[in-house]
């Protein structure tokens, strides 16, 4: 593409061809950064976990190109480990709370819903600001009540529903995040329909069952052989299979549920003369990912953790293509100039990351 | 000459381009004009990854990225490049595979416990009054219904305690009996961190006719509060909940689950031993007091002929206490430290 063009506006109707989403990481060079992260880490009493999460933030999103071009993350280790410091601090006070007056730790349980909205809020903002593509940063415009209704109010509610709910309050939550976030001047906008949700909900509800009855019936099977009360070691061992196979089925419904979200929110998702979305995620496919990188980690007792993350990464960058619109050259950074410097602070506290790709 | 992408400043223009490095000042050029001049001293460069080119950022914000991803500056400083070389050394990465999980126990098992103990003589009494209090309006209101036990039975449980608080030479004030009936302990006892102990009706009915196991299991619980086992316990889970969010921080969901599970192992490990700890209090001062620790293992062998019929519950008591058949036998072997 060429990018020199100022203002030669494309003819109408013409569309450039997609692009595709590259990964270029690879799991051997994560391992490194990954095990010497936890070294440090631990080496530090935990310090060092605000440098480890830029560099594997870093590494990850400078190994996204889209059109030849990088993304970037942003925050420094400094600003991580501030905000990370005092939400510990804050993390503590209550939990010293809750444990030595659990009468008090009960109602402030009850006033932390509350800080939820803002908290989710300034996360979004955070971790959105300290995304750049071609030098401009994203953003996050979102309100407190929009926020309150969405995470806090309609979930409760849904409740009193059996859960009936619940995918369209999820369509809310996916429509509330994606159209308040901007690349620069530029809003996203996004059409979800509440019916792809129910879909899908449905979908995994049902797969789910379907496994539980299967995995009832294998256990019930093996089991009966040892259906003796004095062998406590062969419960044990029938415990030992159920926790990941239970990972196991969940990752995979999760890769299910996942995939047809994600490609009906960026399939209906788009940036006014800057760039279309195209997510071609096959949920069966991502589903044997997620399960397998699950039965590895826990095989390798953690080790394949690295190969797994990349592993993941790669399939959904694989399976995104992006439309650069000729408008795409003429976006500005206007993120900076709006932001106070107490958003910035207390964004820095709740860095709640939501993911990219 | 290095080709790259110049990116300029608050825009998403981006320029195909070629940057010439001349001594400490570098210029870069797109279609044969000059776009950006600087010297080195005042440019950015990023953090040196693998497989990432290593980017410029000038004073005014706009970056120059070399193409070939390999690529870094003569003037970058070598301290950039350190991690990387630690990243992609193999003898490091082995030794990091041995030294993470023995760290991991050594902060969990050794760093934790230790800070938890020495917090624990800094809370004052106002605060673990209020926790004892506090617990207990929640246990109350949740697990227990008034005793069924009559006037009379009540009344030996009281005498029994006040005899046995009475030759500890301990506070009738602080340290105070109750009975209650409770479908959720069944034949249990407990004691809160403030000194108040509660019998369940099951339990005083099991061993209504040997006042002096009863007496044995009252010492077990005396023993909690006066190592304040219930403080511990809850300073313990603050510590080790500042070191999990501290550790979490970066390591994902795996690293929770590994260090979810080691802190619930702690947790038992800790219980396990602090009932080890209560029991030798109890069997202590049942010496002293005359008694042996006889009337202590047939307390716990009364609860484990219970606990045959109650399988359920025999399993749970097992995961926080260690096995009744090993304190019974420490019980009968016991000889006090002189």
């Amino acid at each position: 593409m060429d990018s020199t063009s100022t203002t030669t506006a494309a003819e109408p109707g013409s569309q450039s061809t997609p692009s595709q989403l590259l990964f270029t990481g690879n799991g051997k060079e994560y391992f490194g950064i990954w095990i010497v992260n936890l070294l440090l880490t631990l080496v530090t009493l935990g310090i060092y976990s605000a440098w480890a999460t830029v560099r594997t933030k870093q590494y990850f999103y400078g190994h996204t190109l889209l059109d030849g071009h990088r993304f970037d993350y942003l925050a420094t280790p400094i600003q991580i480990l501030k905000g990370r410091l005092l939400a510990v601090g804050l993390f503590v006070i209550y939990s010293m709370i809750s444990s030595y007056f659990p009468l008090v730790g009960a109602m402030m349980a009850f006033a932390l819903a509350l800080l939820v909205p803002w908290m989710i809020n300034q996360g979004l903002k955070f971790s959105m600001r300290m995304t750049r593509y071609r030098n401009i940063r994203f953003a996050f415009r979102g309100s407190y009540g929009e926020a309150m209704v969405n995470f806090v109010v309609l979930p409760f509610v849904s409740i009193f529903t059996l859960y009936l709910l619940m995918p369209w309050v999820l369509k809310r939550i996916d429509a509330y995040i994606h159209s308040n976030i901007r690349y620069g001047d530029k809003p996203v906008q996004v059409q979800l329909q509440g019916k792809e949700y129910y879909a899908a909900a449905l979908l995994v509800m049902l797969l789910g069952i379907l496994m539980m009855m299967l995995l009832g019936l294998a256990f019930s099977l093996v089991g009966g052989i040892n259906i003796n009360p004095d062998e406590l070691g062969a419960v044990n061992f029938g415990m030992f299979l159920i926790v990941p196979l239970y990972l196991f089925v969940i990752s995979a419904l999760q890769g299910i549920y996942q995939a047809l979200i994600r490609n009906h929110i960026l399939n209906n998702a788009q940036i006014d003369e800057v760039a279309e979305f195209k997510s071609t995620l096959a949920p069966q496919r991502y589903a044997l990912i997620l399960a397998t990188n699950a039965a590895a980690i826990v095989l390798t007792a953690g080790l394949a953790f690295p190969w797994a993350k990349v592993r993941k990464v790669r399939a959904l960058a694989e399976a995104t293509q992006v439309v650069l619109l000729p408008g795409a050259d003429q976006v500005l950074d206007t993120a900076q100039q709006a932001e106070s410097s107490f958003a910035e602070e207390a964004a820095n506290v709740f860095d709640v990351d939501i993911s990219l790709t | 000459m290095i080709r790259g992408y110049f990116y300029q400043p608050n825009s998403s223009r981006v320029q195909e381009a070629i940057a010439r490095l001349n001594d400490s000042h570098i210029a870069v050029y797109a279609d044969d004009e000059c776009v950006c001049e600087s010297s080195v001293e005042t440019l950015q460069v990023s953090a040196h990854l693998p497989g990432q080119a290593s980017e410029l950022t000038f004073t005014d914000g706009a970056r120059f990225v070399p193409l070939d991803v390999a690529h870094r500056w003569s003037f970058q400083s070598g301290k950039s490049s350190l991690l990387a070389k630690l990243e992609s050394n193999l003898v490091l990465i082995v030794c990091a595979l041995v030294a993470t999980p023995v760290l991991l126990y050594a902060l969990l098992f050794k760093l934790v416990p230790g800070i938890a103990v020495t917090a624990v003589q800094t809370v004052p009494d106002a605060v673990v009054e209020q926790m004892g209090q506090q617990s207990m309006a929640l246990i109350e209101r949740t697990v227990l219904l008034p005793s069924d036990l009559s006037e009379k039975e009540q009344a030996a449980v009281e005498q029994l305690w006040l005899d046995t608080v009475s030759q500890l030479d301990l506070s009738a004030q602080k340290y105070r009996v109750d009975v209650y009936r409770s479908e959720h302990f069944g034949a249990n006892a407990f004691a809160l961190p403030h000194g108040q102990v509660v019998v369940t009706d099951e339990l005083a009915r099991l061993l209504a006719d040997n006042p002096d196991a009863l007496r044995a299991i009252l010492l077990h619980e005396i023993g909690h509060v006066e190592r304040m086992h219930s403080v511990r316990l809850a300073s313990q889970a603050a510590v080790a909940s500042i070191a999990i969010a501290m550790l979490v921080g970066d390591m994902d969901i795996v690293a929770e689950v590994v260090l979810g599970s080691g802190s619930a192992l702690l947790d038992l490990q800790f219980s396990q031993n602090m009932e080890w700890e209560a029991d030798n209090y109890a069997l202590a001062q049942l010496h002293r007091l005359g008694y042996s620790g006889e009337h202590f293992a047939q307390a716990l062998e009364s609860l484990a002929e219970l606990g045959e019929e109650h399988e359920q519950s025999w399993l749970k008591y097992l995961s926080t206490h260690p096995s009744l058949q090993e304190r019974i036998e420490h019980a009968r072997s016991y000889t006090p430290s002189p």
